[in-house]
């Protein structure tokens, strides 16, 4: 079996529990279009339907078909994404992250900030921040919540788009021309893209393209 | 004094807590915060009425300082004290802007 990049997305029940799927389904399925075996996963383990509850969505991302069929959840992520930054305060969210990982947070406080609630951010090889929250203008787009909840809105409405953007240069493991044919917000997913900010650090893998 | 409990009434932990207000460790729900509440002591009129209005009695009163207590591990930051509180004594404060209030758990409550 190849390596299979395991992306975790952590993200706030109810509130944020549709923009953090959206990130999670649109990152697999734009890989996909690039011909690479995918799998994206939401609400395994968490109990996600409590207003603010930290919770996860999943992804993984191989060259080679995956085996893990039936584990669900990522024990060892090589990317984490955080919906709202407050989860760094109250989450070890790079519990299990190979050395070299990346760590996407949706914020506009400085990178040098963000670094102090993580004390183990010596295993990370690059960090990035992105400002979805201002870039779209809207936390919530609705509450289509996870129990059969229709998706009117559209996927990658809200902050998702420009998160997916600041994925998309970060890992390089998707292109931007696909998530475009996904996301409905594609003018923010550009400027996700654009204005993503990313810090390399020592331990940086050569896998993850331009980014780290 | 803790209470003793015979065998057969043991109840999970957490199904009875000795609520209101009591902070307890493995029972922190502190990270579902966005924002917390900042009482200004000044204003505050000592009324209770974020003592009542809080889902979670989240809120005590100090007897011996004459000044309400805020506990940080359990609050999960909901600012119903903060739409209700007469006097206007309370403010919601992003989480982030306070280096303190860390729990860091390793998997979700």
């Amino acid at each position: 079996m190849g390596k299979v990049t395991e992306i975790t997305v952590w993200t706030r029940g109810v509130i944020m529990d549709k923009e953090a799927r959206d990130v999670a389904n649109a990152f697999a399925q734009a890989a996909k279009m690039e011909g690479k075996f995918v799998q994206s996963f939401d609400n395994y383990e968490d109990l996600p339907d409590r207003v603010l509850v930290t919770t996860r969505k999943y992804a993984r991302i191989s060259d080679e078909e995956i085996e893990m069929k039936y584990l669900y959840t990522n024990a060892h992520p090589d990317v984490v994404v955080i919906v709202e930054p407050t989860i760094v305060k109250g989450i070890n969210v790079l519990k299990g992250m190979p050395e070299g990982g990346i760590l996407i947070i949706n914020t506009n406080r400085p990178i040098d900030y963000m670094l102090k609630f993580i004390p183990n951010a010596d295993l990370l090889g690059a960090i990035a921040t992105v400002d979805a929250d201002g870039i779209s203008g809207v936390k919530t787009v609705d509450f289509s919540g996870s129990e059969g909840g229709v998706d009117t809105a559209g996927i990658g409405a809200g902050i998702a788009a420009p998160i997916l953007g600041a994925m998309a240069r970060v890992t390089g493991l998707a292109k931007k021309e696909n998530l475009a044919k996904i996301v409905s917000d594609v003018a923010a997913l550009e400027r996700g893209y654009n204005e993503v900010k990313l810090q390399k650090f020592r331990k940086a893998r050569y896998e993850f393209g331009q980014g780290a | 004094m803790p209470i003793k409990i015979p065998k057969d009434r043991e109840v999970p932990f957490g199904a009875i807590t000795p609520a209101p207000v009591k902070q307890q460790e493995l029972f922190i729900t502190s990270n579902w915060r966005i924002v917390r509440p900042v009482i200004d002591h000044e204003k505050c009129t000592r009324c209770f009425t974020c003592y009542i209005a809080c889902p979670d009695s989240c809120w005590s009163f100090n007897d011996k300082e004459e000044k309400m207590e805020w506990n940080w591990k359990f609050c999960k930051g909901c600012q119903i004290c903060i739409h209700e509180c007469p006097a206007d004594a309370l403010s919601a404060a992003p989480e982030l802007d306070f280096e303190d209030g860390v729990v860091r758990l390793e998997k979700p409550f």
